[in-house]
């Protein structure tokens, strides 16, 4: 029984002069992680290969990507703080909400990381924010669909909004710039439904806002808006539908006519230029733009 | 001695479960006339329709919970595998498949599930809740994985005869997916209520033991009620990928839950052993007509959730009362008996 105790000791300390060494010689490369709200959505995805892209040009990046697996607050605060733990020296941040996160902002920030947003930023100061505008997106979303129904001759009736949650700070921006577009006109918007970006679920709801006999749809992110293409396609009803981001089935039903046109953003540029400018924050050097609105392109049918 | 058992009323009534079962149709028809008053879109035909295909994968889901809570077990994986069934068809099909190997391999690897489910509690005796927690995860991390953690393309024109089959066609007037499930439906509730197999899962749900000792075959019976569970929620992932066009990861979430919900409102009880499968039905019923009339009465969303978990409860609770009043009743009886 005393020689397994001994040899057990023996082992866990060998181990642990292990670690040591191991820490100690890790101080050449810089340490990035990026963390987003999930893994699922495929703007994410974009926004790590563009990281990735940029971690490779610059060299001597350790790049790490970590995201819970639903967008939940607490989720991504564990997220953030794992990769302090795990020794991040910047960390490129998609805040899933603008407060939820700020505490465990603060103690990164006290171990000594730079923060960066991408995406959506947290009531947190950072060395530089990369996003699109969401409210002058949603805006810009239902600038088009208002153009299109008075191209109809349609000047009242009722609007059907599907989106994600009332926490996730980008859909919720989203929709404030889509209702502000339509105050004062004589369209009324219904109550949104939350979908949870659900491809079906949404499809569901938007299949009720029709019977419901809606003129218009906003869907204001991927899955969303492939639910409000699907229900237009099956209901050839002529509803006009404006959706969020560019997955192949968003623009195959953008191409098909079913839904008018859909808000690319630019989730590439953000990892791209966010890992660029944590390269130079970690080089010491100064960032001079605080914030970089990586825009959105309004994306029709090609002719 | 037992008092003559005479009217069809007091027939049906004889049969554990049924009580429930009324209770909540009522409650479901009461819902249909307040969200028809509230706004009369509701009642218009093509809501109907539209309503009766949203109930359909509830029905399906509910109906493999059903099994697994009949045995007094439970099945966490259902909205996982839906998932997994949802992203394989849909990732074969955009790598140049038909639909039909796509579904059928996305058939084989749910029952796969199914069948790890049944192995770890029939034969690791692992409880029912922690076993299908696992695979839980593991068949969602496999909806992530095969399409390297992305979701899918579109499907497609060529599948335009699969999406119509699975989900917007209509036969003799009636959407598919309302056929398929009332097809399922039927198949499940004859084995249920007419095969040695389901009486054997009521046996066993409603004491293991004595089951076995009576000669039940309790792992058989267990892995077949994982495989039938296994089976719809292959079912519904079809039809997911049919509506959306495309695979989600996130197809599917949260499902289980929606799933012990609609059995628990029919009247399943969670203790094993007792209710109808018709229950589910009306339970998947009530779940749908919630979702859709709420939007229909412009509620919030907040509101949707409280009443769906007010329902639930109180479905479980008048369960609980009738039963221990049942026992009173006939505690009572056979005291005035003996005087």
């Amino acid at each position: 029984m005393k020689k397994s105790l001994l040899i057990v000791l023996m082992a866990l300390l060998l181990v642990s002069f292990g670690f040591s060494q191991g820490v100690a010689e890790e101080s050449g490369n810089k340490k990035v992680y990026l963390i987003t709200m999930d893994q699922m959505d495929q703007h994410w995805q974009h926004v790590n290969a563009g990281c990735e892209k940029a971690a490779k040009e610059i060299g001597g990046i350790d790049y790490k990507w970590l995201a819970p697996d639903v967008k939940d607050d607490n989720k991504q605060i564990e997220c953030i703080n794992n990769a302090v733990a795990g020794g991040a020296q910047a960390i490129l941040l998609a805040a899933n909400g603008p407060t939820a996160v700020t505490a465990a902002l603060k103690e990164a920030t006290a171990a000594g990381v730079k923060i960066i947003y991408v995406d959506s930023a947290a009531d947190y100061p950072s060395e530089q924010i990369l996003a699109t505008d969401n409210e002058a997106a949603g805006k810009t979303a239902g600038t088009e669909l208002l153009k299109a129904l008075n191209a109809k001759g349609k000047t009242t009736g009722n609007i059907g909004i599907v989106t994600v949650n009332a926490a996730t700070a980008s859909t919720v921006a989203r929709e404030k710039g889509f209702r502000a577009t339509f105050e004062g006109t004589g369209f009324n918007i219904l109550e949104t439904q939350y979908s949870n970006g659900d491809a079906t679920v949404s499809k569901d709801m938007s299949a009720n806002f029709i019977t419901q006999g809606v003129v218009g749809l906003f869907g204001a992110n991927e899955g969303c808006s492939v639910g409000i293409g699907n229900a237009i396609k099956e209901a050839g009803d002529q509803v006009i539908g404006v959706g969020f981001d560019t997955s192949d089935m968003i623009l195959s039903l953008v191409n098909d006519g079913y839904v008018l046109c859909t808000m690319a953003q630019n989730p590439e540029v953000m990892g791209y230029e966010g890992m660029k400018t944590a390269a130079k924050v970690l080089n010491g050097e100064t960032v001079d733009k605080k914030y970089v609105d990586t825009g959105v392109s309004v994306i029709r049918k090609t002719e | 001695m037992n008092e003559k058992i005479d009217s069809p009323y007091k027939r049906l009534m004889a049969i554990r479960g049924t009580g429930q079962v009324l209770t909540v149709t009522g409650v479901l028809i009461a819902l249909c006339i307040i969200f028809g008053l509230v706004n009369p879109m509701f009642l218009s035909g093509r809501n109907a329709g539209n309503l009766f295909r949203q109930i359909a994968p509830i029905l399906l889901i509910g109906i493999g919970q059903s099994f697994a809570l009949l045995l007094g077990q439970i099945d966490l994986s259902i909205g996982s595998v839906v998932g997994m069934s949802c992203m394989i068809s849909a990732t074969l099909m955009t790598r140049g498949s038909s639909p039909l190997v796509a579904s059928l391999i996305a058939l084989l690897c749910s029952l796969g599930i199914g069948a790890l489910n049944g192995f770890l509690i029939s034969w690791c005796k692992l409880p029912a809740f922690i076993g299908t927690l696992g695979t839980m995860t593991i068949a969602r991390g496999i909806a992530q994985i095969a399409n390297n953690n992305y979701n899918t393309d579109s499907i497609g024109k060529a599948a335009e005869g699969f999406r119509n089959l699975f989900y917007y066609g209509k036969s003799l007037g009636v959407y598919n997916a309302i056929w398929i499930a009332i097809f399922i439906w039927l198949i499940f509730n004859f084995l249920l209520t007419r095969t040695k197999t389901g009486r054997h899962i009521y046996a066993a749900g409603s004491n293991q033991e004595a089951a076995r000792l009576s000669g039940v075959n309790v792992k058989i019976v267990t892995l077949k009620a994982y495989l039938i569970s296994s089976f719809v929620c292959c079912i519904v992932g079809l039809m997911a990928t049919a509506t959306s066009g495309m695979g989600t990861m996130d197809a599917g979430n949260c499902y289980e839950l929606y799933a012990v919900a609609a059995s628990v409102i029919g009247g399943i009880s969670v203790l094993g052993g007792q209710g109808l499968l018709f229950g589910t039905v009306i339970g998947a019923s009530i779940w749908g007509v919630l979702q859709n009339g709420l939007q229909f009465a412009g509620a919030p969303v907040a509101i949707r959730n409280i009443a769906i978990g007010i329902i639930v409860i109180v479905s479980v609770l008048v369960d609980i009362v009738v039963r221990s009043n049942k026992g009173k009743t006939v505690a009572k009886a056979e005291m005035t008996k003996e005087e």
